[in-house]
């Protein structure tokens, strides 16, 4: 929780839209691909994790249905929407044009 | 946002909610049971997962609280929470609920007529570029009291301005066209004349109708559109022009079925037949606000209502009578129109001067502001509706003081509450806006209750300003303005009284509150601090009504010298209905016999008004008069009818009184009152001597003295010197007879209408009203605010009993230790009693203390208010201190008893 409260606002969101648009996946398949994917630098609890699940749901970017898992305890899995497609896609483009920007600028500082 | 998931919630926020801790369940359930199979006891594994990720119960708040809807959730949470706490204490809250809907609606009130009669703009287009014409000088009398100025004559109002100047809207003819003629200033110029009541037939059913004659832009000028037909212009207003008239709308449905039944009626006006045109919009009442006009007519048809006499007002130079109107053209302030118009206008009226003394204090044109419309309402009611609204304050401020009061009281109850929640983590701005929740819920219950209390209070107001005038509006309403002000005062007083208690019982050191159940000095002092407020504005409410209530006094002590009660008093004008010299004297004197002879009357009279209006009528008798050589100074003449003084019970000290020998080809007769006799004949007998008329060229012979009566209203009237003389004799206009009968004089009411109407159905009775109730009307504002003041003042007492009272008891209550020591050290019950009056009158006289000088000096802004009554009116002050006293040890009292049957053991264990 103490490192992902200081991701940037919205990185998160482009994340967890990230990371479905490989897979529908439930909370906890969620926070393991993240910390997976980013070798441990994002450890993200279920008080950022849930918030951010339901505020991508309420966009209707994501949706959540009840289903089994192998373990055969019952998870609610999320999926990517049409609408969630699309919006990675802008944010991906936005998050590339930032970055950019932001390297350029610690590239001129050196 | 998703609106499906939105409503989804909104329609089922428990699925949801059950949705979403299976969901967070479900996810500590998969990290615990990953740890399980890892090896660690299911025990472990719980508190180790619970470590990392916090308690579920927080993951589920978080989700929540980051809702859109959140914020309202926990507004209605709160609002729920109130309710329920509102509804536990229902004494507390129908007392402060009750309290308030007093203060709000009472304010609610006095705004309403605030915002109709000082802040409101005329219902037409562009009101703002509206300006009224008038003019100021000097007063036209000089050092001697001889008139000298421009002024001849006039018919209209007067009214002080600056620097004892005098003011008036009343121009001559000619000035209008001169303005309206050269005008670079106005798009257009219109002038207007109010006709005052005239009778109005149609198919031959007379009534009253008030009406105003207008220029033919008037209505351009105004920009109105009318309602149906259309309305008058520039080539009714020529003389010649068919005459034509535009009815009001209330007019054309109460009196022709409805504007569009209206239009092209036939109707006769004192006679003169007119065709209705048009019919204005519902809300328009023409450009004064007091006025209620049925009827606009073209300003030139005076010529055929009105004839000679109103032809030569049109010529006239000095004679000052048209009122006008502008609409400034788009970019012309209204000080340019000023600086153009002023100079022509003084041009002009220097020219109308004929000696150096009219030339010395000559008219100056000032321009003021007409957006809404002329000021007449707001120079006679703008100070009344101040003091009301400082009274109205006042009582707000009493009851938010009370209620704050009672709210501190239960805020100390409560603080063990807060305190556990403080302490299990709740904000302080959580738990501060859960109490303030509570207050402005209180004060929104008071508000909405304060509304209906207002509607209420908008008519018993509007009645008891319109003085008993029939056709008197103050156009008050409950308009959107004024809820929002309403509302808007409610919230305002809940966060007031709510502030306090509130960030009180949420201090953050809760620990000491925690460990015993007493609570410290600062509290008591903020009670004692409200309640000393309470007792320092209730004295000032109770000074105000004491002094309202002596003036009342003071009035109805005052001697008429003439009857009072059993009279019936009703009007007429056969004049207007075409009645002429000679025949119109003997139309009215056959209708007093006929109203002698109905049966319950036992005598009937006329005069050209009734006597309490006698100060505002035209003089009967125009000239000086003259007892020989020397001219009666200060003398009043009243014409009147046969039987005059034993109808209105006039004591006769000799001769006799008018009867029915004095004709119109008879010897003019007078009947003096006692003053005027003693004042010009001393100890000679006035009887058969003779007052000369020089102006009428006539000789007046004294038939009889009568005893002095009270000239005009009861306020400014005097006992003057009355001439009394036969009004056969002197052609008789519109005339007022007085009934005197035995039992409620308005039972009459009918047959005089049928007496009337089988005279001569033109002719309409009017103004019909008993003595009492025409006298009651003159001092009608005295009443009014005698009436108010003492209401608000017991109301303002009574809260402040009960903030006396709550405090008391609380204190006591607080005490209760303390008094069972003294009492089982062997203090006598009436030492405790008194420890407790003590502290009361303590109360009391520090508010007093506070309170007496101020109202000393607000009193003194009611000064012309009263009558024959000092604004320091000690008699007033004791009174209201005594009452205060009286009111503050019974409120006390209660408390008091309850102290001294205190248990000392029970005292004891409670501690």
């Amino acid at each position: 929780m103490g490192k992902s409260a200081e991701l940037l606002q919205g990185t998160l969101d482009l994340l967890i839209l990230r990371t479905l648009a490989l897979q529908p996946l439930h909370g906890v398949g969620i926070a393991d691909r993240l910390e997976q994917v980013t070798n441990g630098v994002f450890v993200v609890g279920p008080g950022s994790l849930f918030p951010a699940l339901h505020r991508l749901a309420d966009r209707g970017w994501i949706s959540g249905e009840w289903g089994e898992l192998q373990t055969g305890r019952r998870a609610k899995v999320y999926a990517l929407t049409a609408a969630g497609r699309k919006r990675l896609t802008e944010e991906k483009r936005n998050w590339e044009r930032v970055s950019l920007a932001v390297n350029q600028v610690l590239a001129e500082g050196l | 946002m998703n609106l499906r998931r939105l409503y989804q919630r909104l329609r089922d926020p428990r699925g949801t909610q059950a949705d979403l801790e299976e969901e967070v369940r479900s996810y500590y359930d998969t990290l615990e049971s990953r740890r399980v199979e890892e090896g660690l006891s299911p025990e472990e594994a719980r508190r180790l997962t619970r470590a990392a990720c916090g308690p579920p119960a927080h993951v589920i708040e978080e989700v929540r609280v980051s809702r859109p809807e959140a914020v309202v959730e926990t507004a209605m949470q709160d609002v729920r929470y109130a309710l329920r706490l509102l509804r536990r204490n229902a004494g507390f809250t129908a007392v402060a609920v009750l309290s308030l809907a007093l203060g709000i609606g009472a304010n609610t009130v006095i705004y309403s007529l605030m915002e109709s009669i000082l802040l409101r703009s005329l219902p037409v287009a562009d009101p703002e570029s509206l300006v009224v014409l008038n003019w100021q000088s000097r007063p036209p009398q000089n050092a001697n009291k001889d008139w000298v100025h421009v002024v001849h004559g006039v018919q209209g109002m007067l009214w002080p301005g600056d620097r004892g100047t005098l003011v008036t809207g009343m121009f001559p003819y000619p000035a209008f066209e001169l303005l309206h003629e050269q005008n670079g200033a106005f798009s257009t110029l219109f002038g207007y004349f109010d006709g005052r009541n005239r009778t109005l037939a149609y198919r031959g059913q007379a009534a009253t109708a008030h009406t105003e004659f207008v220029t033919g832009e008037y209505f351009r000028g105004l920009e109105v559109s009318p309602a149906a037909g259309r309305l008058l212009d520039r080539e009714d207003d020529r003389p010649g022009a068919a005459p034509v008239a535009v009815l009001s709308y209330a007019a054309s449905q109460s009196r022709f079925g409805g504007p569009v039944d209206a239009v092209g009626q036939s109707v006769l006006v004192d006679n003169v037949p007119f065709t209705v045109v048009g019919v204005a919009p519902p809300e328009f009442f023409g450009v004064d606000p007091a006025a209620v006009p049925d009827l606009f007519l073209p300003m030139r048809t005076t010529l055929l209502v009105d004839g000679e006499q109103a032809a030569r007002m049109y010529r006239d130079s000095n004679f000052y009578w048209i009122e006008m109107m502008g609409r400034l053209r788009p970019g012309v302030s209204m000080a340019q129109a000023q600086a153009e118009l002023a100079p022509r206008f003084h041009q002009w009226v220097a020219a109308t001067a004929t000696t150096d003394g009219e030339r010395a204090n000559l008219p100056a044109l000032v321009l003021n502001p007409g957006a809404a419309g002329l000021g007449s309402l707001r120079r006679q009611y703008s100070k009344p509706l101040y003091v009301l609204l400082a009274m109205v304050g006042l009582i707000l401020a009493i009851a938010c003081a009370n209620i704050a009061n009672l709210l501190l009281a239960r805020a100390a109850a409560r603080r063990r509450e807060m305190a556990v929640r403080l302490s299990l983590g709740a904000g302080r701005w959580r738990v501060v806006r859960q109490l303030l929740t509570e207050s402005v819920m209180l004060a929104s219950l008071g508000g909405a209750l304060g509304v209906l209390f207002a509607v209420w209070g908008v008519r018993a107001l509007t009645f008891l300003f319109s003085n008993g005038r029939e056709n008197f509006t103050l156009h008050a309403e409950l308009n959107w303005k004024v809820l929002g002000m309403t509302a808007a005062l409610s919230v305002l007083c809940g966060l007031l009284f709510g502030l306090a208690p509130a960030l009180q019982s949420t201090r953050p050191n809760v620990m000491p509150e925690l460990k015993n159940g007493r609570w410290g000095g600062p509290r008591r002092r903020a009670l004692h601090v409200l309640v000393i407020a309470q007792i320092a504005m209730s004295f000032l409410l109770l000074v105000g009504a004491g002094l309202f209530v002596r003036t009342l006094q003071k009035l109805h002590a005052v001697q008429l010298g003439y009857a009072r009660e059993n009279i019936l008093l009703f009007s007429m004008d056969a004049r207007q209905a075409g009645h002429r010299d000679p025949e119109i004297a003997t139309f009215y004197t056959d209708l007093r016999r006929q109203f002698e002879r109905l049966p319950g009357v036992s005598s009937a009279t006329l005069a050209q008004s009734s006597l309490i209006n006698a100060g505002f009528m035209g003089p009967a008798l125009k000239g000086p008069m003259k007892v020989g050589g020397v001219t009666l100074d200060g003398a009043r003449v009243l014409s009147a009818g046969p039987r005059f003084h034993s109808t209105l019970q006039i004591p006769l000290l000799a001769g006799r009184e008018i009867d029915e020998r004095d004709l119109p080809n008879t010897t003019p007769v007078a009947v003096i009152s006692e003053r005027l006799a003693r004042r010009y004949f001393g100890s000679e007998n006035p009887l058969g001597r003779r007052i000369t008329l020089p102006g009428e060229k006539r000789e007046l012979e004294i038939v009889g003295v009568s005893a002095n009566v009270r000239h005009g209203g009861l306020k400014n009237g005097e006992t003057a010197m009355t001439v009394f003389v036969p009004i056969s004799q002197v052609a008789p206009e519109r005339v007022t007879y007085a009934l005197r009968t035995s039992g409620d004089p308005l039972r009459h009411v009918r047959s005089v209408h049928e007496l009337v109407r089988e005279a001569d159905s033109r002719v309409p009775v009017t103004n019909v009203v008993t003595q009492a109730a025409e006298i009651d009307r003159t001092i009608s504002r005295e009443v009014t605010f005698a009436k108010l003041c003492t209401g608000f003042a017991l109301l303002a007492l009574l809260m402040a009993c009960v903030g006396l009272y709550g405090t008391m008891s609380y204190s006591i209550a607080r005490q209760t230790g303390e008094l069972g020591i003294r009492m089982a050290l062997g203090a006598p019950r009436a030492v405790v009693v008194w420890m407790v009056l003590r502290q009361v009158l303590l109360l009391a006289a520090v508010g007093l203390a506070i309170s007496v000088p101020a109202a000393l000096i607000g009193s003194t802004v009611v000064r012309s208010f009263l009558f024959e009554t000092s604004p320091h009116d000690p008699r007033t002050l004791l009174s209201a201190g005594a009452i205060l006293a009286v009111a503050a040890i019974v409120a006390g009292l209660v408390p008091a008893r309850r102290a001294s049957r205190i248990d000392p053991l029970v005292a004891l264990r409670h501690e």
